[in-house]
């Protein structure tokens, strides 16, 4: 591998949501410019509404009408990118292993042989035993599990993460973030995380992107110097507070309460 | 103020794996007591032999002389012609509903075009009582097996078309946009997502158009037929032979049963994926 490739480009990316009755249409994403090398792990943060989930979803071809430019890595395998859904987006009607082995069967591989494929995921990401589980029998934090192996079973370039711990309570969440650094180093993988935590943001990232509210515009691209691996603790050190409070700084301006948080303005 | 601590009240668990007996069930306990509470009172009401005979037996009958009609009727071989009529009319008339209401349903869900096409001439039709429908079917179809066939089929599509398209517009967007984020081709959304997300709609059709599909037979065979369960509660109601009437009515029950139950086992296997409930 040369020394920096690069992942993702994005430019001017700007994208609206249009009313289908109304016709009216509410900026989500204003130019936004972004790039990312291979093997950097890059999280986002921003108020909610900010059009984060809008940037991901563009990226990952879910809203193909936007304007400005965005080009991926193609891979000599695999797929570009893939995507781990926000929480309980497995699918309920399936068992683990088949809900692993989703993005298989859509490229039309044979039941057996996607399945068999899955079992290598299942495994790195602590599911083994688990397989042929229902996901509600499942707590939330092995659902993000097995939604995160789904994404890794076709071999993404980037891994599209849409905050997918944020339904999980703190401890669960933590032990999870250290779980995904750990597997990030094992897969190899570039990832773009998305979180409206801020500590979840430096303790994972290379770089945080900060967010302004709607419409959502890049703010601030801090680089995250702290070393890797990374320990749990290392988020009382100071440097690691430092950040914190620069990026609470830049943010707190943004959350104004008379912004919606869900729904579509009208 | 002091404070005090109070013993709490403290009970033996009981526990359901000791003694001879197995626990009785409240459910079956109470149950059973509501049914032996109905017989009694109605017995003891209309029966002149066994009970205070209140009531002419031809309007009421009483449940010993049904249990003797039953009786008759079985040991005779008399009541089985009625029992294999009724059943081929609904084998046929809910089977062609099965097999052409729940595709057609799935079609209505999937193509928002065929759903514009057809929705009105749907719910007019599911406005409309079928019963008035019958002469009309009479009329074309005759009087035989292939008219009931019919009178049974439009009882029953309608409810499990309109269940089953409910069911393939409430699969959630969210399991789109998964299955499109994995680039599924049209077929496999839908047999991954819009088949599954659709089965308990599709079953709560089914399991109301058992209903409907009987209500069918029984009508199509008050009107004209010279066989059947409905013919023959139609045939003994003009007998005044109320113990007869009543026979076919239980018959009738217990099919509505028995076909409730065999839907449910068919739910139960496609429930494994949900958290069992109750
Ligand atoms: N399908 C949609 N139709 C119309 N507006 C939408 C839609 N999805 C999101 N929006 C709006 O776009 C903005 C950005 O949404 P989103 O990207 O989900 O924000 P975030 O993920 O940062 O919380 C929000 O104001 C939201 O209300
Ligand atoms: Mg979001």
């Amino acid at each position: 591998m040369t020394d920096t490739q690069i992942a993702l480009d994005a430019r001017a990316v700007q994208f609206y949501y249009e009313d289908p009755t109304t016709h009216e249409r509410l900026l989500a994403i204003e130019k936004m410019d972004l790039e990312i090398n291979v093997g950097e792990f890059v999280s986002i943060v921003g108020p909610s509404g900010c059009g984060k989930s809008t940037f991901l979803k563009i990226v990952n071809g879910l809203l193909p009408t936007y304007d400005g430019e965005i080009s991926v890595l193609e891979p000599d395998h695999g797929r570009a990118h893939a995507m781990v859904f926000q929480d309980s987006a497995l699918f309920p009607w399936y068992s683990i292993v088949s809900n692993v082995a989703y993005g298989l069967t859509c490229q039309g591989v044979p039941k057996k042989e996607a399945h068999a494929r899955a079992m290598p995921f299942i495994e790195m990401v602590g599911l083994t035993g688990f397989e042929t589980k229902y996901p509600y029998q499942l707590s939330g934090g092995m659902q993000q599990r097995a939604n995160l192996a789904r994404a890794l079973t076709v071999d993404p370039e980037i891994l599209l993460m849409d905050e997918p711990f944020a339904a999980l309570d703190a401890q669960t969440r933590e032990l999870m973030q250290a779980e995904l650094l750990r597997i990030w180093h094992q897969a190899q993988k570039t990832v773009l995380f998305i979180t409206h935590q801020i500590d979840e943001a430096i303790y994972l990232s290379d770089r945080v992107i900060v967010m302004s509210a709607r419409p959502g515009r890049i703010l601030a691209d801090i680089r995250v110097d702290l070393p890797r691996p990374r320990e749990l603790k290392i988020k009382r050190s100071p440097a690691f507070v430092a950040l914190t409070d620069q990026i609470w700084s830049l943010i707190t301006p943004q959350l104004h309460d008379d912004a919606p948080a869900t729904g579509v303005a009208s | 103020m002091a404070a005090q601590t109070v013993p709490l009240k403290r009970t033996a668990h009981p526990n359901p794996k000791t003694g001879f007996w197995p626990r009785p069930n409240e459910r079956v306990v109470f149950g059973l007591l509501g049914f032996v509470l109905v017989l009694g009172t109605w017995e003891l009401v209309s029966s002149s032999e066994y009970g205070l005979g209140l009531v002419k037996r031809v309007l009421l009958s009483s449940p010993t002389l049904i249990l003797d009609a039953a009786i008759t009727d079985i040991s005779s071989g008399a009541i089985w012609p009625h029992i294999i009529e009724s059943g081929k009319e609904y084998v046929f008339g809910f089977g062609a509903a099965l097999v052409t209401g729940i595709p057609l349903g799935l079609a209505i869900g999937w193509f928002r075009r065929l759903n514009y096409v057809l929705d009105p001439w749907l719910s007019a039709i599911y406005a409309t009582p079928t019963v008035a429908l019958i002469p009309l079917i009479i009329l074309i179809f005759g009087i035989d097996l292939g008219a009931k066939i019919v009178v049974v089929w439009l009882e029953a599509i309608f409810v499990i078309t309109v269940s089953t398209t409910t069911g393939v517009k409430a699969a959630d967007a969210k399991y789109h946009d998964i299955a499109e984020s994995f680039r599924a081709s049209n077929w496999t959304v839908f047999r991954t997502v819009t088949l599954p997300a659709s089965v308990p709609y599709i079953l709560t059709g089914v399991r109301l158009g058992t209903g409907r599909a009987l209500v069918g037979v029984v009508v199509s065979e008050f009107l004209a037929a010279n066989a059947g369960i409905g013919f023959y509660i139609a045939l003994n109601g003009s007998f005044f032979s109320s113990a007869r009437v009543f026979f076919g009515i239980i018959l009738l029950g217990a099919l509505g049963i028995t076909l409730g139950e065999l839907v449910r086992v068919v739910e139960k296997r496609f429930d494994r994926w949900r958290p069992a409930i109750s």
